[in-house]
């Protein structure tokens, strides 16, 4: 028989806030142990969480990011768990009225993921397992979250690689977290399961953690369908339970017995009130949004002409985008402008990171220049990748490296002396040629080239030269 | 009705360890509780939300940075500490 994979991811997202949810702490990654810590973020009795209003802002452009409805009214709840990463023995979070209501991610074969919803809440402080005793820093304790809750409708490993990705791509766009996989700013759980092909009963879903990586997910989620499957194909069933992936041993391993269930005992918070998000908040901040990636990729598309696979390189980082459009500004074919974006500009931003920052020593404006004189037809193709290579070792713009001279067509009478030139100068050549060497004839349209600082047209140039020869 | 098996299973979720012998006097003293909560809950309210009983909305901080405490003093309630952490014992 085979079998489908069904999974449901929650995506936790660190937002970057400069301070934490409930207090005026920093939210700075890294620091000394306990040192961006006070009485409310450390969990003391008697202190009171006051809300981060830039959080609550944060979470509402992801909402309008995977198009969700931002509720008008949202409350906070307490989770009650014991455990030492949360010294109040809960933890702010909201589960009966969250932030943001359903959405969608959608995929590049068509498909939406639909979300549940995304609730905003508190982080818990970092724990150091040491010789059987536990060291605990709560700098990370209260830095703001959102939790993104999808409904099960991914189908394969593919679909949930690229869920990922569109989430962290779109999540950058609109600067709400760096979401870092490595540092913990962006952390997924996957919850799985199986059922036979055509069937449409949900089967017994186990939960995974601790995956540090897009491709640690995929691995994960792989040896787990494996691991199911095996297990109801020998006549067994899957056991709900929370599993923990270690990518040494590439397996997943039970964390929670089902005898610890939990139970969150969910309560309102008291210490918080409502939050009441307006329309006019809602309107206000979707004016300050940018194009979204996947709105982008389409207007290039449609609008610009770029080829797709281009037009997703050119909208993988939006950084690399803005410094399109801006180069893009005027010019006659913005398929010039991504070539050379995607060829010469990118050769020199080799990693993904590079590519993310994406400094580079020629400025969108110069690129621009120098596409415009390409446009015109003041310089050629050649001078013009040979100049933004000039551009790009120093910084400076394209009239730097090109003369006046080495603009505007070339007269007739001067092309007519560069072909006599090449043709009395190369002998060997001209002889090759006509012994039937048709190669020949490139080494002199070369010669011609070179000596007009490519502003000749090559073609023009090789029959001139085929009749000089005769 | 509270039962002996929520007392039992609210020390666990709690992990706090409750002597048998507590178990029967814990049970009735938590349903005492639970009544008087009761209590309050069968007050007619007209369906009325008391969620804010204040009416309050919108508290909000600026995300504006305030220097934290000192490391020393976070840990100064600390049972026991060890390299600037708070240092939990395994009990187990």
């Amino acid at each position: 028989m085979s079998y489908e994979l069904v999974a449901g991811f929650e995506t936790h997202i660190e937002l970057a806030t400069k301070t934490k949810i409930f207090c005026g702490c920093t939210t700075k990654f890294g620091g000394a142990p306990n040192s961006h810590c006070c009485p409310v973020c450390i969990g003391l009795p008697g202190t009171l969480p006051k809300l981060n209003r830039e959080v609550v802002r944060y979470a509402i452009r992801a909402g309008l990011a995977v198009h969700g409805e931002i509720a008008e009214i949202s409350k906070m709840d307490r989770k009650n768990y014991c455990y030492p990463d949360l010294s109040k023995a809960y933890q702010i979070s909201q589960l009966y009225a969250p932030l943001i209501i359903g959405g969608y991610v959608e995929l590049s074969n068509g498909r939406k993921i639909r979300l549940h919803h995304i609730h905003i809440e508190e982080d818990a402080g970092k724990l150091i397992h040491q010789h059987g005793d536990t060291y605990v820093d709560y700098n990370r304790g209260g830095v703001p979250l959102i939790e993104i809750v999808s409904e099960p409708d991914i189908r394969s490993i593919d679909e949930a690689r690229e869920y990922v990705e569109k989430l962290q791509q779109v999540m950058r766009y609109i600067g709400i977290s760096d979401c870092k996989m490595q540092e913990g700013s962006m952390r997924c759980d996957v919850n799985i399961s199986v059922r036979p092909k055509g069937s449409e009963k949900l089967g017994t879903r186990t939960e995974i953690k601790n995956m540090n990586s897009i491709n640690n997910i995929a691995k994960a989620m792989e040896y787990e369908f494996e691991r199911q499957v095996d297990l109801i194909e020998n006549g067994g069933s899957v056991v709900q339970e929370t599993l923990r992936y270690d990518d040494a041993t590439n397996t997943t391993s039970s964390m929670r017995s089902k005898e610890d269930a939990h139970d969150y005992r969910y309560f309102r918070d008291p210490d918080l009130v409502t939050i009441h998000v307006t329309k006019d908040v809602v309107e206000e901040i979707k004016s300050t949004m940018p194009e979204l990636p996947a709105d982008k990729c389409r207007r290039y598309i449609d609008e610009l002409a770029i080829p797709e696979k281009d037009a997703q390189l050119l909208t993988k980082y939006r950084r690399i985008s803005e410094y399109f459009d801006k180069a893009c500004e005027g010019v006659k074919s913005p398929k010039t402008v991504s070539n050379f974006i995607i060829g010469q500009i990118f050769r020199r931003t080799e990693t993904e990171a590079d590519k993310e920052i994406f400094d580079v020593a020629v400025t969108p404006e110069q690129l621009n220049e120098l596409v415009k004189l390409l446009d015109s037809g003041k310089i050629r193709n050649n001078l013009a990748k040979s100049t933004l290579e000039k551009m790009l070792d120093s910084g400076k713009g394209a009239l730097e490296f090109i003369s006046e001279s080495d603009m505007g067509g070339l007269d007739e009478n001067a092309l007519n002396d560069l072909c006599k030139q090449a043709v009395e100068g190369n002998p060997k050549a001209v002889e090759d040629y006509k012994n039937g060497k048709e190669k020949a004839i490139k080494s002199l349209v070369g010669n011609v080239m070179k000596n007009s600082r490519g502003k000749a047209d090559p073609a023009l140039a090789e029959s001139k030269i085929k009749k000089l020869i005769g | 009705m509270v039962t002996r098996e929520d007392v039992e299973n609210i020390a666990l979720l709690s992990k706090l360890f409750v002597p048998e012998e507590e178990l029967d006097g814990l049970t009735k003293s938590m349903q005492e509780i639970i009544d008087f909560a009761d209590t309050i809950n069968n007050a007619p309210t007209d369906g009325e939300d008391f969620d804010d009983i204040n009416n309050l909305s919108n508290v909000f901080r600026e995300d504006v940075v305030v220097e934290s405490y000192d490391t020393k003093e976070i840990l100064s309630n600390a049972p026991e500490q060890a390299e600037d952490h708070f240092l939990v014992r395994n009990r187990e």
